[in-house]
C-alpha cells in the first residue's frame, strides 16, 4: 500500500512539473516536450503489446497514420472540432487494428512480426498512392487547430504551442493512467500469463487469441491517439507515419527505457527525442550515433534504463539492512 | 458403475508410420480414480493430449457429458471442465505463485476480462487463490516467483494451476516425476483427499507402479496405441498379457503388490 502511495505522489509531482514547462521553458523546449509526450503515448500503449503480452509488432505506424489521417479527413470534410477529430482518429485506428489484428494474432513471434510489417507497409503504399484522398507524398494539409469547445461552451484556444501543450498533456496523463490500470488489472495479469506461457494460458481457460486481439486493438488505439495529436501539432498528416521505420520507434524506445515497467517507454521516449535533437546538431546521420547509444544500453543496461536504475535502488537499501 | 463423464469413440492418432492411438473406445466415470499405464511410447500422453485438445484429433469422436468436443478449442474444454497438468513443469515462470493460480481462477469466473479494474480489489478471487494454495501446501510461498521454487514445489504448483480451473475431469501427466519421497507422499495425499471431496475426477498417467497401485480404483494399460487391459488393480495384476508386456524392470513391482 505504501508503495502505491509513493507511486501516486511521484506521478503527481511529475504532472505538476509538466504543467510548469510552458511557463518556465522556451518555445522550442515546449515543442520538444510535446513530441516526447506524443512518442510516450505511442510507446506506452505499444508496450502493452510488447512488454506485457510478448508480441512484437512492426506495423503500429499504420495505426498512428490512421489516427492522423482520420483526424485530418474528419477535420477537412466534417468538422474541425479537435475533440471530435481526435475521437475520429482513434476510431479509425481501432477499426484498422481490428482488421489487421484479426488476421495477425493467429500467428506468433517472427510470423506475427513479419505479418504486421507487411500490413503496415500496405497501408503506407495505400496512403502514398491514394493522392485524391490523402494528398499522396505531399501529405494531407489544411489541418487547423480550432479552439476546443464542449457543446459550444467554454471555448479554449489551442492555436499556440503553449496552449496546445495542455491539450496534449491531458491526453498524455489519460493514456499513462489507462496503461497503468490495464497493467494492474485482471486483464493485465492474463496478458502476462500469455507472455509467459501461451499454451498454459489456454489450459487455464484463457481464450488466448481473443486476448491478443484485444490488446492489439488497445495498443492500436493509443497509436491512433498519438497520431491524431501529431496531425494537430504539425497541421498535416504524412505517409511516412505508416512507414516501418516509424513503426520501429516504439520498439526502440521500449528497449531503451525498459520493457517491464510503465515508466520504461516514457523514459525511453524522453531520451530518444532529446538525443535526436542533440545528435542532429553535429551530424546528419543521427541514426549512427543513436545506434551506438542503443548498443551500449542493450548490452550494458539489462532491462533498459529504468530496469537498471530500479535494480540499483533495490540493492542499496538491502545493503543497509545488512 | 457411476455416471459417464467422457467417452472416446474410435479415437486414433498417427505420427507418420507410428501409431500412438488405434481406435480407442474408452469411458471415464465420475468419481473413479483412474490410472493410465504402459511402457514408453504406449500412447499414454497422446491419449491425454487428444482428449484435452493439445493435439488435433485425426480420427474418432470425443464426447464430454454428452456433448461432442472433438474439435473444440482448448480454453472451451477447460471452461466445460476438462483440464490437465503437464509432465514437464509448464507454469508461468516469472509470475508469483499466487499469480500463477490466480490466472485460472479469474478466467473461470469470467473476471479476466476487466481492463480497468484493480487486481487488488478482486478479493474473492484472492481468497479462492489462497484456499487453493493451502490445498497444495504452497501458501507460504505465495509471493515467490515460480522460477525460484524447488522442483517439488514446482510440481505442486503445476497441479495447483490445473486444479484452480476447478475441473470436473482432471488429467495429471506423471504428477510425481522427479519428486523426493516426502514430497511424493504429500502430493498423493493431496490427490486422494481431493478425490474424496468428489468435485474432481482424477485420471493419472504414471510410470511409478507404487503410485499406480496405491492410488487407483481403475487401471488402463496401453500398449502400442491399443488398450491391453482395463480393470481394477487386481484384474490388471493377474492379466497375462500385461505380464508379457511388462517383462522388464516393472514386472517385479507389479507382482510385489499381489502379496499386500
Amino acid at each position: 500500500m505504501s508503495a502505491g502511495y509513493r507511486n501516486a505522489a511521484a506521478a503527481a509531482a511529475v504532472l505538476l512539473a509538466l504543467c510548469a514547462v510552458p511557463f518556465l521553458a522556451g518555445k522550442f523546449t515546449t515543442y520538444l516536450a510535446i513530441r516526447i509526450m506524443l512518442l510516450g503515448i505511442f510507446a506506452v500503449g505499444y508496450n502493452l503489446l510488447l512488454g506485457q503480452t510478448g508480441l512484437l509488432s512492426f506495423g503500429h505506424g499504420a495505426f498512428y497514420a490512421a489516427g492522423a489521417y482520420g483526424l485530418g479527413l474528419f477535420g477537412v470534410h466534417v468538422s474541425n472540432n479537435p475533440l471530435l477529430g481526435v475521437a475520429a482518429g482513434v476510431a479509425a485506428a481501432v477499426l484498422l487494428a481490428l482488421l489487421v489484428g484479426y488476421l495477425c494474432v493467429r500467428h506468433t513471434e517472427i510470423y506475427f512480426a513479419m505479418l504486421t510489417l507487411a500490413f503496415g507497409m500496405m497501408v503506407f503504399s495505400l496512403v502514398w498512392n491514394a493522392r485524391e484522398i490523402t494528398g499522396g507524398d505531399d501529405g494531407l494539409i489544411g489541418i487547423v487547430r480550432a479552439p476546443v469547445s464542449i457543446f459550444g461552451m467554454a471555448r479554449m484556444p489551442i492555436g499556440k504551442d503553449s496552449q496546445f501543450y495542455f491539450f496534449v498533456l491531458f491526453f498524455f496523463a489519460l493514456s499513462v493512467w489507462a496503461a497503468h490500470r490495464i497493467r494492474h488489472s485482471p486483464f493485465g495479469l492474463a496478458l502476462s500469463g500469455i507472455r509467459e506461457n501461451a499454451r498454459r494460458s489456454e489450459f487455464a481457460g484463457v481464450p488466448v487469441r481473443r486476448y491478443r486481439l484485444a490488446v492489439f486493438v488497445v495498443s492500436g488505439a493509443f497509436a491512433g491517439l498519438a497520431g491524431s495529436l501529431e496531425a494537430l501539432l504539425e497541421s498535416n498528416a504524412r505517409p511516412f507515419m505508416a512507414h516501418w521505420t516509424h513503426s520501429a520507434e516504439p520498439v526502440l524506445v521500449s528497449l531503451l527505457g525498459g520493457l517491464s515497467s510503465l515508466a520504461g517507454p516514457l523514459v525511453g521516449s524522453a531520451i530518444f527525442v532529446a538525443m535526436r535533437e542533440i545528435i542532429q546538431r553535429f551530424t546528419e546521420n543521427w541514426m549512427l550515433g543513436f545506434g551506438i547509444v542503443l548498443l551500449v544500453i542493450i548490452m550494458g543496461f539489462r532491462g533498459g534504463v529504468t530496469g537498471t536504475l530500479s535494480a540499483l535502488f533495490r540493492k542499496a537499501p538491502a545493503r543497509e539492512r545488512g | 458403475m457411476g455416471e459417464s463423464l467422457l467417452t472416446t469413440h474410435r479415437l486414433s492418432n498417427h505420427f507418420g508410420m507410428v501409431c500412438t492411438a488405434r481406435d480407442l473406445d474408452l469411458t471415464f466415470e465420475r468419481g473413479v480414480l483412474t490410472s493410465i499405464i504402459g511402457p514408453n511410447g504406449a500412447g499414454k500422453s497422446t491419449l491425454v493430449n487428444l482428449i484435452t485438445g493439445h493435439l488435433p484429433v485425426q480420427a474418432g469422436v470425443i464426447r464430454f457429458q454428452g456433448r461432442d468436443i472433438t474439435r473444440l478449442p482448448i480454453h472451451e474444454r477447460v471452461r466445460m471442465g476438462i483440464c490437465r497438468s503437464f509432465q514437464i513443469v509448464n507454469v508461468f515462470p516469472e509470475l508469483t505463485v499466487a499469480q500463477n493460480v490466480m490466472i485460472p481462477v479469474l478466467a473461470r469466473t469470467g473476471r479476466s476480462w476487466r481492463p480497468l479494474r484493480s487486481l487488488s480489489r478482486e478479493t474473492e478471487a484472492m481468497r479462492e487463490t489462497e484456499a487453493m494454495l493451502a490445498k497444495v501446501s504452497l501458501l507460504p510461498e505465495r509471493d515467490t516467483p515460480a522460477n525460484a521454487l524447488s522442483h517439488g514445489d514446482l510440481r505442486l504448483l503445476e497441479v495447483g494451476v490445473a486444479l484452480a480451473a476447478a475441473p470436473t475431469l482432471l488429467f495429471l501427466d506423471e504428477p510425481t516425476a522427479g519428486m523426493n519421497p516426502v514430497e511424493r507422499v504429500r502430493l498423493l495425499d493431496n490427490i486422494r483427499q481431493l478425490a474424496r471431496e468428489g468435485r474432481t475426477t482424477f485420471v493419472v498417467v504414471e510410470h511409478d507402479m507404487d503410485v499406480v497401485f496405491s492410488l487407483s480404483e481403475r487401471i488402463i494399460v496401453l500398449h502400442r496405441g491399443e488398450i491391453l487391459c482395463d480393470g481394477t488393480p487386481g484384474q490388471v495384476r493377474s492379466d497375462g498379457k500385461v505380464r508379457e508386456v511388462y517383462l522388464g524392470d516393472d514386472v517385479s513391482d507389479l507382482f510385489r503388490y499381489r502379496e499386500e
